[in-house]
Formats: C-alpha cells, structure tokens, sequence
C-alpha cells in the first residue's frame, strides 16, 4: 500500500511541476476548460430556470399537470394552438362519465373539462353603436314615449351620429379621388356614395322626424358600411367549468369586473387579447411606445418603430372622433386647449394632432393627459366588462351557431400577463361552449323543433334530399309573395329575442348540468406533481380498465408546440456544448501530444530505469485531470458567480411575449443547481481524460531505446 | 560467477527495407565488481550491446542473461522491474528529469521501488548526493546545474537502489576531459567501495584508461577482451 502511496505522489508531484512548468500551455488547456464548465454551469442553470418557468406557465394557465383527449382523434392536443389552427380533436361525450373514473385514481385532486376554440365575435363599429342608440330613442318616441330627457338624448345622438356622417364624407371624398370608378364593384360603391352625400345634407336631417325607420335604414344600410371598421375578430377561448378552472389554475386571475358567477353563461376576455385587439388603437400605440420607452430604453427621436406609431396615432384620429358627439367633443376641446398651450377657439382635431405628437420630451405629458383628460369620455375597449357579445362558431354540424354571452371581466394569468400565448385566451362557461360547438342540449334541441314547426321545414334525407329540391317528389314546391316588412312585429321580434337571451343569461346551471356532457379535453391536477408518471400510468390503467378510450399526455406534450420550447433550447445547448467540448478535445490532444512528444526522452529515461506503463500513462492523465478538476472547479465557481450576478441585477428581462410566458414573468431569475455543478465538472473530466487518451497512448509506446538517442 | 552473460547474440536493425546488422555472434561474460569498458569507434555497436545488456532492447538471435535471468523469457513489465531492482543507467546526456530537483530526481527509483519509509529514503538520497558531492545542490533543478554536477546526480540516481549493475552509455561524451575524468574516478570509487559492476561505453582512450577490462568492439563482432589493472576487485570471465 504505501509502495502505491508513494508512487501516487511522485506521479501528482510530476503532473503538477510539468503544469507549472510550462505556464503558457496550462493557461490555454485551463482556459478552453474554464470555459466549457463555465458555459455548461451557465447554461444548464439557464436551462433548468426556464424549464421552471415553463412548467409554471403551462400548469398554472392551462396544463395542469395530465391531459386527457379522445384517443380517436385525428390531431393531437395543443393547448396554445399549433401550427395549423386548433387541434382536431374528437369530442368526449360525457365528460362526467370520464371524471367519475379518472377522479378515483389516486394522487388525482381534480378534473377539469375543456373545449378550446376560435370563435367569431361581432364587435360592430362606432358607426352602429351610435346608430344603435339613435334607434332607442327613435323607437321610443314611436311607441309613443316623451319627455325632455328623451328629447336631448334624442338630439344628441342625431348630432352624433351626423357628424360622424360629415366625418366618413370628408375622409371617403378624399379617397375617391384615388380610387379607380371601373371596377366591379363600382355600381355598389357609388350607390353607397349617393346615399352618403344624401345624409350629410340638411334637408335628410330635416325630414329625419318624418321617416325615422326610413332614415335610420339609410343609415344602417347604405352608410355605416362605408365605415369599414373591423366588423368581427376572432376571440380564442377554452370552455370550461369556471370554478373548477380558476380553483385548478392559480394563476388565472380577474383583473377587471369579476368572475362568471357559478352556474351562470359568461366570458372572460383575455386582457392581453383586448389590449391588442379590442382597444383604441390611438390608446393601444400610447401604451406601445411607453412600454417601449420605459422596459426596452427605447426613444422616440431614435426608433423607427416608436416614429411610426406616433404618426400613425396622429393620422387615426377619427376613431376617437367619431365616438364623441359635438357636446362631448366641445367639452374635451375646452379641457385640452389649456392643458396643451392652445389658442382660443381652436377645435378638437387640432387639438388631438397636438396631443399626439408627441416627443421624448413631451410622451409622459401627452400619456398622461390622454388618459386623464380624453381616456374617461371614450370606449376604449370595443369589447368591454359589462358587455353583451354575440359568439359565433360554425358547430360540428356545419352550420353556424352564435350565443349570447355577457362579458364578466377581463381575465389574465399571474407572471405571464404580459405573454400572447397565455393572456390571447379567455374563458367561456361550458354550457356556451357545447351550444357553439353544436351539441345538442335539450333545451336546445326543442328550440330548433319549435323553429322548424314555425316555418314548416321538414327533415330532408341527404340521399334524397336532390330529388327533393328540384322536382320529382313535387313535396317542396316554392311559393312566391309578396314581401311586407312589418316595422313593429320587427320590432317585437326583436325584444322577443332579447326577451329570451335574457333568460338564457339569467339562468344558473346546475354542476351537474355543466359536467354532464361534451369536452373537448380534460386537464387533471394532481395532489404531488412529483409522482406524475406512476399517476400518468394509473391513469391509463384506469382509463383501459372502464373503457374510455382515452390519450393520456403530460403538460410538456400537451402545450404541443410551446411545449416543445425547452426541449428545443435544450438541444441548442447541447449542441453548442458539444461543438465546444469537439473542439476542445482537439486543442487539448494536440496540446498534450506535442507535450508527450517533447518529453519522449525524459519518459524513456523514466522507463528505462524502472518505470512501469501503466505508471506513464497515469502520470500523463493524472495531469491532465489535474487541470480538468482545478480549471473545471474556477469554471464553475465562475459560472456560479455569473449566475449570482444575474440574479443581482434582476435577471435577464423578457423583451418578447414569447420569454414571459417561457420566463414565467419579466424575468428570469437563473438558479444555480447542484446538478449543473456535477454535470459541468464531470463534462470537463470526461472531455479532458478523452483528449488524453491518444496522447497517452503515444507516452506508452515510448521505449527505454528513446533514452539513449544522444540528440538533446 | 558472472552477472551478465551474453551467449552468441546477433541484432539486426531494419532501415526500410535492408537490414543493417549490429552485433553479429557476440559472445560476452562480465563478472561481479568489474569495471568493464566497452570500445569502439560510432557505429561498432557499442550502444547496442548496452541496450541489450540494459533489458531495454532484445537479441535478434542468441541470449542475454542478467542477474541469472534470461532477459528473452521475461514480460515487459517483468523486464521493467529488473532494471528497477537489478540495473542502474547512466546516461550520455544526463536525462534527468527537469522538473524535479537533484534530490527528487534520485529519490525518484525508490518511490518506484517503494517500501521505505520517507526517512529512509531521505537517508539514502542524502548520503549518495554527499558521497558524488552534491549535497549542497539538492534543491536545485538539473537546469541549474552544469554537465559534470548533472551527471554526478545521473550517478547517484543509479546508485541510489544500490544495484547489481551499473550501465553508462558514453557518460563521458558530453563532458570535457578534466571533468570527463572526475567522473570516470567517481565512479571507480563507487565500483571499489560497494563492489558494483560498472559496464560503459566509450571511444575516448582516456577514459579505457580507467577501466579494469576493456573489450574492443568493431563491426558488430568483439575485437579483443583484455584485463587493464588489478585495481577491480575481481577480474576473469
């Protein structure tokens, strides 16, 4: 034993005086590791803190930890949407039946039915909600009510909604002055020009009174469509049972109204999908440029991007024009002129230009004052909290259907507010969902038997169904009449409707209700996260054994291509780590040989008199190791430090939505592993044993011979 | 009895495609506390005869028997360990190793040998460096020193393991004569004072001057064998 000892310590002390021997070459061997354990301390630790990050965001928004889907379906499930659209997933039909089972499987807390979608929702533009109020009034007075309050609501909305009729003249003489008259849709565009030019005179305005549903239907028809705003947009959302879902998903929060009551319809706006697609653009690019300026340093005097919006706010003013009427707009003109340094008497749309051009200098005055002072007489979200909106899908049958549904609050998930893959989701109740998605309740199924009783349709076989149409049964022969619009059975038809979307909106669903019947998918949170996979397997085995047929994935297969993100990441660094530690090997056996190669006659002295192989060979890995461990260890010790530093000055910040969500906030906050440490010094190890491998083999082939060779 | 026997040894060495021969039918006894000197001019073979003599090369024909053992039936690793046990080498160029001191570098074969404890081994090294007359240089580095101090530190990590047989290759070739000299006398004295055969080789006459037997190599073959002096211990095959 202390024959090995000793020989152990002439072999460190050899290693090591050959290392200080040659300073220069240790330095560069020491660097190339240093670096490599530092990149793979650094990067492992990056890695683990986003993979932390992630498993937050997609737990915590939509995940949970197990998702259960159809195993028939065509696609796979993508909670954040794929590549091609939604995933095409086929319904489970009895999401209680499924929870009954999957509830009992041990570890599992809970189970959550889902239905996500894209929907259309129809938001109108300012022109038909102005035109809409002017309507209430108007039939108001033809139903025979009076009074000095409906008078000046009445007046008002007139006003409005003339000034918006000069406004969309003015703005669409300019425009045809470029556009080209031949066109196909010429005859319709001049047809709608007419009747633009027709209401902007005061002799329509004068006859108002007299044909008020005429007018209006002028209005409605010929105008607002000139004013082109986005009519719909698409609201991306998951049915669900809400309460289940806000007790599942922690960090799902309302931040503006509240949530859908139990039992009741109702959605919950993504906020970060009405910021960016339901707000006032003119609010919209003020709250761009100031996060730019505030989170990114950006200035407006150096940044194209932040020039842009400032123009294009200057040039997209007749959206908050037209939302006031020449009351209001007068008011707001008296409120600005001082606040702006204005001359007297100068109107609104000056007034807003200068508002709006802003500068570095002038932005958190003009941000603040838009907020303050233009912001309260505005509808700055065209979807808002206390909304009714129209819903509407084409259903499994191919049909559309549309549902009704109050907007409760605007909803958004805790840390990753910020995220467009998160925060573009709302929540739907499921009730809606399954109405959208075209399954048939019961309520819903006699209401379409009452509707085809009223109009006289009968069931149609599809094989038939030619035949049918165009002669042969003689069943369905078509009978022209003459069309009669009764305005007040319209009218009645209509508060008929509102009269029963109210009730559907009024009506509390009970649990058992909203659990009986279709989901899409299912997310299950588990009582300890740690034992997902054991749980993974109970739950299959669970699912074989009543014969559900369904796919069990976890929450990193489940958010697809999301999911897919850290993987990705991981590969990248790994990649880079490898291409690294390739190279390295090479420089470090390169190094090492020409070290063996000059030392070829002090090894064959060293075996000549009396020095085993396997002793050379250990002596020139037992060096080499020495730096791995020494240079490995400062690597890691630096990258520690790196770690800690970033740590210190705040993390590295999220600039893309995409980093919240992976970031699980606005920043990452890299935690050093213990696991990262090992791993970078074992790296290093492997890598600089390997790189000596050959060298070492060259040092074992040098024979007592070489010794004796008298060149020096 | 002899300690190294060499019994008709031929040793060629291939140079592409020729084969350039050695040592042709080399016979050779030498016995125990010779100082034997082998002669001849570059090329003869003399270097040759030592590597084999030195277990660090082997016959291409013929035996070698060092220390009672026929070095063509030993292992690899066995031959190292004879010339760790049995065989101490002087070099023509010192080969030291540089990055150890002069005292490291002739403690080094006892580390390799092991099994004494760090005084012991201290003793000895101390001893030998004060008996080539080094002492004062033991914590230096080869580097410091210059040719005749390097090869006196070469002698006593020969020395150090205190072995049968102490082989030099020309150890007086990179020195100058007086220092060449000091060394022959040097290690004449160790060969008197414990008895250890010393085999060199050299081409300097006043070097063979000093040796007990000299044997004259020329074209591979042994030209002559003859006794110098009375001065060895013993002398005779």
């Amino acid at each position: 034993m202390s024959a090995r000892r000793d020989a152990l310590r002439v072999l460190l002390r050899i290693a090591f005086r050959n290392l200080t021997a040659s300073p220069v070459r240790t330095a560069i061997l020491g660097a190339i590791v240093l670096v490599g354990s530092l990149i793979v301390v650094v990067g492992s630790s990056l890695l683990d803190s986003i993979d932390r990050g992630m498993r937050t965001s997609i737990q915590g928004s939509l995940g949970g930890h197990l998702q259960v889907y159809d195993a028939r379906s065509e696609g796979t499930l993508e909670l954040y949407g794929g590549l091609r659209g939604e995933s095409l997933l086929e319904p489970i039909e009895d999401f209680a039946k499924v929870k009954e089972v999957l509830a009992k499987v041990p570890n599992v807390k809970q189970v959550v039915p889902m239905g996500i979608d894209q929907a259309m929702v129809a938001v109108g533009n300012a022109f038909d909600v102005a035109l809409e109020r002017l309507r209430d009034d108007a039939r108001r007075l033809e139903a025979g009510e009076d009074g000095p309050e409906l008078r000046r609501s009445y007046a008002a909305h007139q006003a409005h909604v003339r000034r918006m009729v000069q406004l969309l003249r003015e703005e669409i003489a300019q425009a045809r002055q470029i556009v080209d008259e031949g066109g196909r849709e010429a005859a319709d565009q001049k047809q709608q020009w007419e009747a633009l030019q027709r209401a902007a005179t005061d002799d329509f305005w004068e006859g108002f009174d007299r044909d008020r549903y005429g007018s209006l239907e002028l209005l409605e028809n010929r105008v607002a469509p000139l004013a082109m705003d986005n009519a719909f947009t698409f609201l991306r959302y998951v049915g669900t049972d809400v309460d289940a879902f806000f007790r599942a998903f922690p960090l799902a929060e309302v931040v503006k109204g509240e949530r859908i009551p139990t039992g009741r319809r109702g959605v919950l706006v993504g906020k970060q999908y009405a910021e960016e697609w339901l707000k006032l653009k003119n609010a919209r690019r003020l709250d761009q440029i100031k996060d730019a300026r505030d989170r990114r340093g950006k200035r407006i005097a150096e940044d194209e991007e932040l020039q842009r919006w400032v123009r294009e706010n200057r040039a997209g003013i007749r959206e908050i024009l037209l939302q006031l009427n020449p009351a209001r707009a007068d008011a707001l003109a008296g409120l600005l002129r001082p606040a702006l340094g204005a001359p007297e008497g100068e109107p609104l749309e000056p007034l807003l230009v200068r508002l709006f051009a802003t500068t570095d200098e002038s932005f958190d005055r003009s941000y603040a004052l838009f907020y303050d002072v233009v912001a309260p007489s505005l509808r700055l979200y065209r979807i808002d909290v206390g909304d009714t909106i129209t819903i509407k899908a084409p259903s499994k049958s191919g049909y559309f259907s549309s549902v009704n549904v109050k907007v409760y609050g605007f909803l958004q998930f805790k840390g990753i507010e910020r995220s467009g893959i998160a925060g573009m989701m709302s929540v739907l109740d499921i009730v809606s969902f399954r109405d959208l998605y075209g399954y048939l309740t019961a309520e819903k199924a006699a209401e379409i038997e009452r509707l085809q009783r009223s109009i006289g349709a009968r069931a149609v076989e599809r094989d038939r169904a030619e035949a049918e149409l165009f002669g042969g049964g003689g069943g369905l022969v078509g009978e022209a009449r003459a069309a009669e619009i009764d305005e007040g059975a319209l009218v009645r038809g209509g508060e008929e409707d509102r009269a029963s979307a109210a009730d559907l909106a009024a009506r509390v669903y009970s649990q058992e209700e909203i659990e009986r019947g279709v989901a899409l998918n299912a997310a299950l949170i588990l009582d300890d996260p740690r034992q997902l996979r054991r749980t993974e397997r109970d739950v299959r085995a669970a699912i074989r054994d009543a014969g559900l047929g369904l796919e069990v994935v976890d929450w990193q297969q489940a958010a697809g291509l999301v999911g897919q993100f850290v993987t990705l990441l991981r590969v990248v660094l790994v990649t880079a780590v490898v291409i690294f530690f390739a190279i390295a090997l090479v420089i470090i056996n390169n190094a090492m040989v020409l070290a063996t190669l000059q030392r070829v006659k002090e090894i064959g002295t060293m075996r000549a008199i009396g020095t085993q192989r396997r002793f050379v060979v250990t002596m020139l890995l037992v060096e080499i190791a020495t730096v791995g461990v020494v240079f490995g260890l400062a690597g890691a010790a630096l990258g520690a430090l790196v770690v800690w530093a970033i740590r210190a000055a705040g993390g590295i910040p999220a600039v893309t939505d995409l980093l919240y969500f992976v970031f699980s906030g606005p920043a990452l906050l890299p935690r050093l592993g213990a696991l990262s440490v090992g791993a970078s010094l074992a790296v290093v190890l492997v890598v600089a044993i390997l790189s000596a491998l050959y060298p070492a083999l060259i040092a074992m082939r040098v024979t007592p011979v070489e010794a004796m060779a008298t060149e020096d | 009895m002899s300690i190294v026997s060499v019994e008709h040894v031929s040793k060629d060495y291939m140079l592409g495609k020729t084969v350039v021969p050695a040592l042709r039918d080399v016979s050779l006894s030498v016995g125990k506390g010779e100082f034997l000197s082998i002669a001849g001019p570059s090329g003869s073979g003399k270097t040759t005869l030592l590597n084999l003599i030195g277990c660090v090369d082997t016959p291409t024909v013929g035996r070698v028997i060092v220390a009672g053992q026929d070095t063509a039936r030993l292992s690899e690793r066995a031959l190292t360990e004879l010339r760790l046990r049995t065989i101490g080498f002087i070099f023509q160029s010192f080969n030291l190793v540089s990055v150890l001191t002069v005292f490291q570098n002739v403690e080094f074969p006892l580390l390799l040998q092991g099994g004494q404890t760090r005084k012991d081994r201290a003793d000895r090294v101390l001893a030998l460096l004060d008996a080539v007359g080094i002492a004062e240089h033991a914590r230096h580095r080869p580097s410091e020193l210059s040719g005749g101090q390097r090869q006196r530190v070469a002698i006593a990590r020969a020395l150090v393991t205190r072995p049968a047989l102490v082989l030099a290759d020309e150890p007086t070739a990179n020195l100058d004569s007086e220092t060449g000299g000091n060394i022959i006398d040097l290690m004449k004295e160790m060969n008197r004072r414990d008895g250890t055969t010393f085999i060199f080789s050299t081409h300097d006459p006043k070097v063979m001057a000093h040796a007990s037997a000299l044997v004259r190599i020329e074209d591979g073959r042994i030209a002559s064998r003859e006794d110098l002096d009375g001065a060895a211990l013993a002398g005779g095959r």
